[in-house]
């Protein structure tokens, strides 16, 4: 059924293994999942590939990122979607490594490129749920010195 | 090696297109009939019974059939070609003889259910995190690929645009089809409505109902029967959770490296000994980044490439010669299935490749955990010499 409220991790997760990291972005801290042998970074949840599940742990990482690649979506493919296009999703790749799906906010979707400086911003989406997004990193903005 | 020891004896496909009215189960029913009617086998013989639509439990009762196993699987559009080589290798392991493999869908005869639990004449499909951001359906997720390739590449709209020009150019002359008898232009291309960039309209498959049904056997038993039978010279597969882990899954359309070299290295050919290319198309930049993957044209030419008319019936790899799913029907992997063995068979009516003797047939779908990480699996087929 159509959850009532906007969709959050609850509701399109599988099961319960990535709730470190949801319950981390409601102290808006954005984690990676990493290999404690090799220090290679994971997201989601994942088992290092060389090393297994053994040595694996959330940690605190940047909230930094690249534009990988993206899409500008145009089409309502469901109702829902009809007063939200066009909008731009993207692949993010963390500067830790990862991959990490998200819409990137806070500009025009038309400014959206690959290679775009990106960082999580938290965003309450109800009461209970807070999400990450990407949003354009203005260089220059905070540090004039 | 697997070269030339089974075939496929028997082809049955229904009519396709949209708002057909039928039920997926019937047109089953009616892909498997004609199949065995194409094969000139008696129903009885069929012993093996793969399921490829999405129903999950299949009632084989409707079907008809007494066979010694019935199991359906899926795995995205690789799913058809997969099929295939579940059937052999249950055909090598003595489990069967002769293995139906059966596939149908009736998306526009139904309400289909989509992501954010509505539904509607279209449906859509999500899975995992991505879904709250807005993520639905394949489109995004080729445009992802198709984003990376222009980036890297400097591949254009217009690029894209003559895959869908060519493929629609073949439907125009091929009864059946979606796209029979209305031809477009690369002009009409531009002018289609933005879907999800870089996708106009007209870089997209539309769904269509049908069914397909294939009759897998030993060359021995084909070579019996009265219908005509095509030998599967190779069969190979690939997976793109691999390229995930490396960060290469969005430069590759699928992980056609090890796919390709396991079909080509059964069959004991090359790529240049392929006549007819018919690749899993649901969107145009799909058939660039494929007819690179496999050699057709260097990384990254494959836009120009098609430009050229490279893919055309006077090109050097006609490709998609039915129209694709593009502008042909979308049966997943059965659309290219039965492109492949159309040609093999000289079926392709106006867009007949002259003398075709090799087919490669690829399909992807499926995933690994997240979208773009999809199955591929070829296949290449031959005429019995």
């Amino acid at each position: 059924m159509t959850p009532q409220h906007p969709l959050g991790p609850r509701d399109v997760a599988p099961d319960d293994l990535d709730n470190p990291f949801w319950d981390a972005c409601q102290e808006h801290r954005f984690l990676i999942h990493r290999c404690g042998v090799c220090g290679r970074s994971y997201w989601p949840a994942s088992c290092c590939i060389d090393h297994g599940s053994d040595a694996m742990a959330w940690q605190q990482a940047s909230g930094h990122g690249v534009v990988h690649t993206y899409t500008v979506v145009h089409h309502a493919y469901e109702p829902s979607m009809a007063d939200r296009v066009p909008y731009a999703l993207a692949v993010v790749q963390l500067a830790e490594g990862p991959f990490f799906h998200s819409d990137i906010v806070g500009c025009d979707p038309a400014e959206v490129h690959v290679g775009m400086d990106v960082e999580a911003v938290f965003d309450a989406i109800d009461e209970q749920t807070v999400i990450p997004r990407f949003t354009p990193v203005r260089h220059g903005a905070k540090d004039d010195s | 090696m697997l070269s030339g020891r089974f075939a496929v004896a028997g082809l049955g496909v229904t009519e396709q297109g949209r708002g057909l009215g039928h039920t997926t189960r019937d047109l089953q029913r009616q892909a498997l009939e004609l199949a065995i009617a194409d094969a000139g086998i008696a129903r009885g013989e069929i012993d093996g019974y793969i399921g490829t639509s999405s129903i999950t439990f299949d009632d084989v009762r409707y079907l008809g059939l007494a066979p010694r196993f019935a199991y359906t699987m899926q795995s995205g559009g690789a799913t058809a070609v997969w099929s295939i080589i579940n059937a052999i290798g249950a055909i090598m392991t003595g489990q069967a003889e002769v293995v139906a493999c059966v596939y149908a869908a009736a998306p526009t005869s139904t309400r289909m259910r989509r992501a954010d639990g509505t539904t509607g004449s279209f449906g859509t499909y999500s899975y995992g995190y991505p879904r709250m951001y807005g993520m639905v359906g394949a489109g995004m997720a080729h445009a992802f690929h198709a984003r990376r390739h222009m980036h890297r590449y400097g591949t254009t709209s217009e690029h894209l645009g003559a895959v869908a020009v060519t493929q629609r150019d073949y439907a125009s002359v091929r009864p059946g089809t979606v796209g029979y008898q209305q031809p477009i232009t690369l002009a009409d291309h531009q002018a289609s409505r933005m879907v999800v960039d870089p996708f106009r309209l007209l870089d997209c498959c539309r769904d269509t109902d049908g069914g397909v049904a294939v009759i897998v056997t030993s060359i021995e038993r084909a070579r019996d029967l009265a219908g005509t039978h095509t030998v599967v010279l190779g069969v190979g597969t690939g997976h793109n959770i691999r390229n995930w882990w490396t960060g290469d899954v969005y430069d590759l359309h699928d992980d056609i490296a090890p796919a390709a070299a396991t079909a080509f290295a059964q069959a004991g050919i090359g790529v240049d000994a392929v006549d007819v290319a018919a690749l899993y198309d649901p969107f145009s930049i799909s058939v660039i980044m494929q007819l690179e993957a496999y050699g057709f044209c260097p990384p990254g030419e494959g836009g120009p490439f098609v430009s050229s008319g490279a893919t055309r019936l006077d090109g050097t790899i006609p490709t998609n010669t039915g129209g694709g799913q593009l502008s042909g029907f979308y049966a997943t992997g059965f659309t290219a299935v039965t492109e492949g063995l159309r040609q093999l068979r000289g079926e392709g009516g106006a867009t007949q490749v002259a003398g075709a003797e090799v087919a490669l047939v690829s399909g992807h779908g499926g995933n690994g955990g997240i979208q773009n990480t999809w199955a591929h699996a070829t296949m290449l087929l031959g005429v019995d010499r």
